[in-house]
């Protein structure tokens, strides 16, 4: 009965993987190169270049990715004490999802570029004397464009991941933990954060790697110098000297060495925690 | 108390305001002739932007429809796939099913840049890049995980005591399949096939670099709208796109309640 699927993730996903990872070690029999060598993880690694891509591509994807998590989690927190929830939420929820990247782009564009809204209404206001006294918050080097288009698409994601378990435990727990004298703020610290924080963590971690492996938004909004790292590889791919495809490899194998590390650290850090709590069940 | 509650409403409220004025620019965006800085509102109103969409020459109707027929296909096939593995994994105990669920998840991690480029190659010797078939396959690698994950959940809360009973009954795998399982999932399935169905339509690197600029999607021609700041008809698609997907859930929906409209599920 798994065979189909397995069939699908071995000969597309898993190959694809493979063959990646032996094009970045240097093997590629159709420009005839056929030794297993580090020299091209050398050469990336020690390439300025790259290092100011991975610091951007890793700084856009934490930071957008924190900020989500932890205003996912006050939105849903918000939504479930709000008692009369049904419509709104469900709205919340479900506009970002059917709203594609290349949307969501177009979205923070029109509201915060130069000539985008935001800067018109304070014009309009006579808050600032030109579109160009408005900071430029697209194609900059801060990647402000980037990542605001990922919180716009992320939080509701994380506020439904999140909303989903606190719809389950709220009431009683947090009534037994006031009851014994605790104020609204230690219960939800104490006995409410601590039950979402493994999904809010892996919401995180979705959403991380999601950033940081995606081409489109950081095309689209991204400044020219430094790219993020899909793009980065993207740009050796198509490089008309197929002796540049190990580059694209190498970076594409390390995006993908970052976000399985962190998976990996993921179900350590709940190891060591159920080891010094007993279990997570709460 | 009370003034806590109204912090957690403003909250609420400001959230619902940010996800929805920016499509309600758009929307304005896609009926503004002219609408030039520092204005507030347009300075014209018009047609042109759906002119443009409409008119044969930009064939945007057609690609539209190649893109709904395309995804439907992923969607098909992920479900064709995913419902055996998922109910698999919720209700039996195998070696390997560890590995197999990591497997099974893992493109939720892994970047899709990465795995197209690595299987790119091979795609074109086996002559699967720029063809239709090729972009569906590749295009199951990111749907399937969300299938899983979804299908998985309702097995588990169902369990087979359904499928039991229907056996105990006489009924053959199939028509049990067909008449006591499919009816029971009937809701999970029409969730897996929701997000399937907009992850693959909302698919821009994969269908670009496997299909290789000759099998052209609806995100494809929106692209370049986007990359040149062209607002008006970049609106025009944006909201195109919305319509046509919200349009294209809602159907699902109908079709799904109208096979299995015969009373309540008892499942939960």
């Amino acid at each position: 009965m798994i065979m189909p699927v397995m069939i699908i993730i071995m000969g597309i996903f898993i190959l694809g993987l493979f063959m990646g990872l032996l094009q970045s070690l240097g093997y590629f029999k159709a420009i005839g190169l056929t030794e297993i060598t580090l020299d091209y993880y050398k050469e990336v690694l020690s390439s300025k270049d790259f290092l100011s891509s991975l610091g951007f591509s890793l700084y856009v994807s934490i930071v957008s990715s924190l900020i989500a998590v932890v205003l996912g989690i006050v939105l849903a927190y918000s939504i479930v004490q709000r008692k009369g929830k049904g419509r709104l939420a469900e709205v919340i929820f479900k506009i970002p999802i059917s709203v594609p990247h290349i949307v969501a782009v177009l979205l923070v564009y029109n509201i915060l570029s130069q000539s985008g809204i935001l800067p018109r209404l304070l014009y309009a206001l006579g808050l600032i004397r030109d579109s160009s006294s408005f900071p430029s918050l697209i194609y900059d080097r801060r990647g402000i464009g980037i990542m605001i288009t990922y919180l716009w698409k992320e939080i509701p994601f994380v506020a439904m991941v999140v909303y989903t378990v606190l719809d389950n435990i709220n009431e009683r727990l947090t009534e037994v933990a006031l009851n014994l004298g605790a104020s609204r703020r230690q219960a939800f610290f104490h006995v409410i954060l601590p039950l979402i924080l493994p999904s809010a963590f892996s919401a995180f971690i979705i959403i991380f790697a999601f950033s940081f492996g995606a081409y489109e938004v950081p095309f689209l909004l991204g400044p020219t110098t430094p790219k993020t790292l899909p793009v980065k590889a993207y740009v050796e791919y198509i490089n008309p000297n197929f002796a540049n495809r190990p580059y694209a490899m190498v970076i594409n194998m390390i995006v993908t060495f970052i976000c399985l590390g962190l998976v990996w650290l993921y179900f350590k850090a709940f190891k060591w925690i159920s080891k010094y709590t007993g279990d997570f069940n709460g | 108390m009370a003034r806590k509650g109204i912090v957690f409403r403003i909250i609420t409220y400001a959230a619902a305001f940010l996800l929805a004025v920016p499509l309600l620019v758009i929307l304005v965006w896609s009926f503004a002739n002219n609408w030039p800085w520092p204005l507030v509102f347009p300075k014209e109103f018009g047609l042109r932007g759906w002119e443009y969409f409409f008119s044969p020459t930009s064939n945007s109707i057609s690609i539209l429809l190649y893109s709904i027929l395309l995804s439907l296909t992923v969607t098909l096939i992920t479900l064709l796939v995913t419902i055996p593995a998922s109910r698999a994994l919720a209700l039996y105990e195998f070696k390997g099913k560890k590995l197999v669920e990591i497997l099974i998840l893992a493109p939720l991690i892994v970047s899709p840049v990465a795995v197209a480029m690595g299987i790119h190659q091979l795609f074109i010797k086996l002559r699967l890049a720029n063809t239709f078939f090729g972009v569906v396959l590749v295009h199951l690698i990111p749907c399937i995980p969300y299938s899983v994950r979804i299908l998985k959940n309702i097995f588990e809360s169902v369990g087979d005591k359904f499928q039991m009973q229907g056996k105990v009954l006489g009924a053959s795998p199939i028509q049990n399949f067909i008449y006591v399982t499919l009816p029971i999932i009937s809701p999970g399935i029409l969730s897996a096939a929701s997000l399937v169905f907009t992850v693959s339509f909302s698919q821009y690197f994969l269908t670009f670099l496997i299909g290789g600029g000759r099998i052209i999607t609806y995100p494809m021609v929106m692209f370049p709208f986007v990359q040149s700041g062209d607002r008006m008809l970049a609106s025009v698609y944006s909201i195109v796109f919305i319509l046509a997907s919200l349009i294209c859930l809602r159907s699902m929906d109908r079709l799904l309640k109208k096979y299995y409209k015969r009373g309540d599920y008892f499942y939960l």
